[in-house]
């Protein structure tokens, strides 16, 4: 009965407007995007991911990484350097977000003193083969989806999202559930061409952190692999007055470790 | 008096503990990783190698560390990175020779803000080709490329100054390298190749020498590179002033005596998104100092190669790319006029095609690699198929092929026609 009721509450709201309704979800749409991607100008996390595969056996993937925010159309500034597992340590690895077309990636491979161009027009593929996807680290374009507010659940914004490009991406549509009071989203669903839930990815822990509340612990869930991976974040750090000098090859031949070292 | 041992061994064990932190803070004792692995290419071909049935037997412990310079002094104030590199291998080719090979020892320091140094035996590797180098002049193991070992040793290290600055609006990389270190090439002993004494594919039967450059000062080698980014394109300049890396000019005919001339190379590239992917062209002139008018039939002529490349992310960890590269050797009429009627005669143009497929499966543990090289003016192809498993985080298992062909012996590839191989490598990581 009361389902039915706030049914009853949710489509004469959508009715009666719409247009406050769409302008709103954008709203939070980008104030959720602001806060899991752009808390801060900068930012540092040690990140500790364990992928345990669908026999439990599992393998972790360990690296600092460094954030800086140009401040121009949402285009961001990430470096990676890998600590584990043994045979990638000390690769670095840079990324230059740019929003609406494809990001610039180089890869340093202190073996061969080699700085390759990494070509990356797919972002749903997985990031250094845990279950998250490029996407899901640095964030995904607000515009290439559709978003539809489809009611409140336990003080949270529960947000339809519909790829405008169907083409290029694994699912038609995810979900996300964003908390009302600090827009972090706390679970998004992911539904296949068939409409079956295939993959979720949950805040398991969300702190503060100088002021700034963040994800410090997440989950992604993959059902067809009967995989996860449990992503750890510490000794995150923002306002850090990053130099943006640092996000360059000149520094990816030489880690800057005064950000790198663990504290 | 049990009380009192009692007593004694905790005191000690105080004691110890309180020594063993005090020693490590003081020590600061470095990390040591590296790997342990062992590597085995059984091969098909007849030849004259020193063995028919494989080209690599061998064990190999690699160790690496890192010392952060700290403390008052002014190589801790420049930020000074110490890092060595060291493999030593238990080759099973050469009767179980123990062989160690310094890969890396080096001091990386900044100066100045606008500077970073790296002094010492280092990797050097710039340009744009994928396993094609035109102004990377830097010292390759083509016998390791060959044989099936890790990429990581198609580069030999070299001992050089080498300079970084990083002014404003681009970027300066010079290295001076005092002593010449030639490209490691299929000598007949493990890999056999064409000996145009022999007038064919030659093995231990070869009886060539090969000259190197006095260790002179005016044998300094120079090489430089400036670069900087125009948004998501890269573009550099190269220079290098040196020797040709490998011997094809005649010294000594009667002697059977090849030398590395003197080479001089200005180039250029660029890098950047391209329809989807990522696109690359580079060019690099040599000019053969000590045969400018190519009119020396021993000596080398000037030339000049191009590259053009593309990669593309097709999605689900699939990748290809392709690549076309030209050589061009220059003053060709003179060369041909120079040469005797029993000369080899080497093409004008000489054309190159390479094309690469990678694909990861199983949550990227699993690589699928194929690399493959093809001359149409040759006549020559080159593959490399390879598959790596990562079965856990430190244990890694590759299984690939050498498999070269050619119409002529004289050829790239051709010339290593007879060292078709299988590698199987088993690493463990630490």
């Amino acid at each position: 009965m009361k389902n039915i009721m706030s049914i009853c509450v949710v489509v004469a709201l959508v009715l009666s407007a719409g247009h406050v309704r769409a302008a709103e979800v954008d709203d939070i749409v980008a104030k959720a995007n602001e806060a899991m991607y752009y808390q801060a100008g900068d930012g540092r996390a040690d990140v500790k991911m364990t992928v345990t595969d669908s026999l439990g056996r599992t393998r972790e993937r360990g690296m600092t990484i460094l954030r800086k925010d140009t401040g121009v159309d949402g285009k961001q500034k990430y470096y990676v350097y890998f600590h584990q597992p043994d045979d990638v340590r000390g690769m670095t690895y840079l990324v230059w977000k740019n929003v609406g077309t494809d990001d610039d990636r180089w890869l340093y491979l202190p073996a061969l003193d080699l700085v390759r161009r990494v070509a990356a027009s797919d972002k749903r593929s997985s990031f250094v083969g845990t279950n998250f996807a490029y996407e899901d680290i640095s964030g995904r374009g607000t515009e290439e989806d559709g978003h539809t507010l489809l009611g409140e659940e336990n003080g949270m914004y529960k947000i339809k999202s519909v790829p405008k490009d169907p083409g290029s991406v694994e699912f038609s549509y995810f979900i996300t559930w964003v908390d009302m009071n600090d827009f972090i989203p706390r679970k998004a669903e992911y539904y296949d061409k068939n409409g079956t839930l295939y993959k979720t990815i949950e805040a398991l822990e969300v702190k503060d952190v100088g002021g700034f509340p963040t994800v410090v612990k997440m989950k992604a869930t993959d059902f067809n692999a009967g995989s996860n991976t449990v992503s750890e974040f510490s000794d995150v750090k923002y306002d850090l007055g990053t130099d943006e000098n640092i996000f360059s090859e000149r520094f990816l031949r030489r880690p800057p470790r005064q950000y790198i070292d663990k504290q | 008096m049990g009380n009192n041992a009692g007593m004694k061994n905790m005191a000690l064990a105080i004691l110890l503990s309180a020594l063993s932190v005090g020693v490590a803070n003081a020590v600061d004792i470095p990390e040591l990783h590296g790997f342990l692995e062992e590597a085995f290419a059984p091969r098909f071909g007849e030849d004259n190698t020193a063995h028919r049935q494989f080209n690599m037997a061998e064990g190999r412990l690699q160790l690496k560390t890192k010392y952060y310079v700290k403390g008052d002094n002014i190589l801790a104030d420049w930020q000074t990175v110490l890092t060595a590199k060291a493999d030593l291998v238990l080759d099973m080719y050469y009767g179980g020779k123990v062989v160690t090979d310094l890969r890396e020892l080096n001091a990386v320091m900044t100066p100045m803000d606008i500077m970073d140094l790296k002094i010492g035996r280092q990797v050097l590797t710039w340009g744009t080709g994928d396993y094609l180098f035109l102004n990377d002049l830097f010292p390759k193991d083509y016998e390791s490329f060959f044989i099936g070992r890790d990429d990581e040793y198609l580069k030999a290290p070299s001992d050089a100054l080498r300079v970084m600055l990083y002014p404003e609006w681009f970027n300066v990389d010079v290295a001076i390298i005092p002593f010449f270190r030639p490209n490691i090439l299929p000598d007949g002993q493990r890999v056999s190749f064409f000996d145009s004494f022999q007038g064919g594919i030659a093995g231990r039967n070869s009886h060539r020498t090969l000259d190197e450059p006095a260790r002179q000062f005016r044998n300094f080698i120079y090489a430089g590179r400036i670069y900087r980014n125009f948004s998501s394109y890269e573009a550099a300049l190269y220079y290098y002033r040196g020797f040709d890396p490998s011997p094809r000019s005649y010294k000594d005919e009667a002697a059977m005596e090849l030398f590395y001339e003197r080479l001089d190379a200005y180039g250029a590239s660029v890098r950047g998104p391209v329809m989807g992917g990522i696109g690359n062209a580079e060019v690099s002139y040599y000019y053969s100092p000590q045969d400018n008018a190519g009119k020396i039939r021993t000596v080398q002529n000037s030339m000049v190669k191009y590259l053009v490349g593309y990669e593309k992310d097709m999605g689900g960890d699939l990748r290809i790319s392709a690549q076309y590269y030209l050589e061009e050797t220059l003053d060709y009429d003179e060369y041909r006029k120079a040469l005797l009627p029993n000369d080899y005669r080497w093409d004008e143009f000489r054309h190159t095609i390479t094309g690469r497929i990678t694909k990861l499966l199983a949550n990227q543990t699993v690589k699928l690699s194929l690399f493959t090289f093809f001359s149409p003016s040759d006549l020559d192809v080159y593959t490399r198929p390879s598959i790596t498993w990562n079965a856990t985080d430190s244990w890694t298992l590759t299984i690939g092929a050498n498999l070269p062909w050619g119409k002529d012996p004289w050829t790239d590839f051709g010339s290593d026609q007879k060292n078709k191989n299988v590698y199987v490598r088993l690493r463990y990581s630490f």
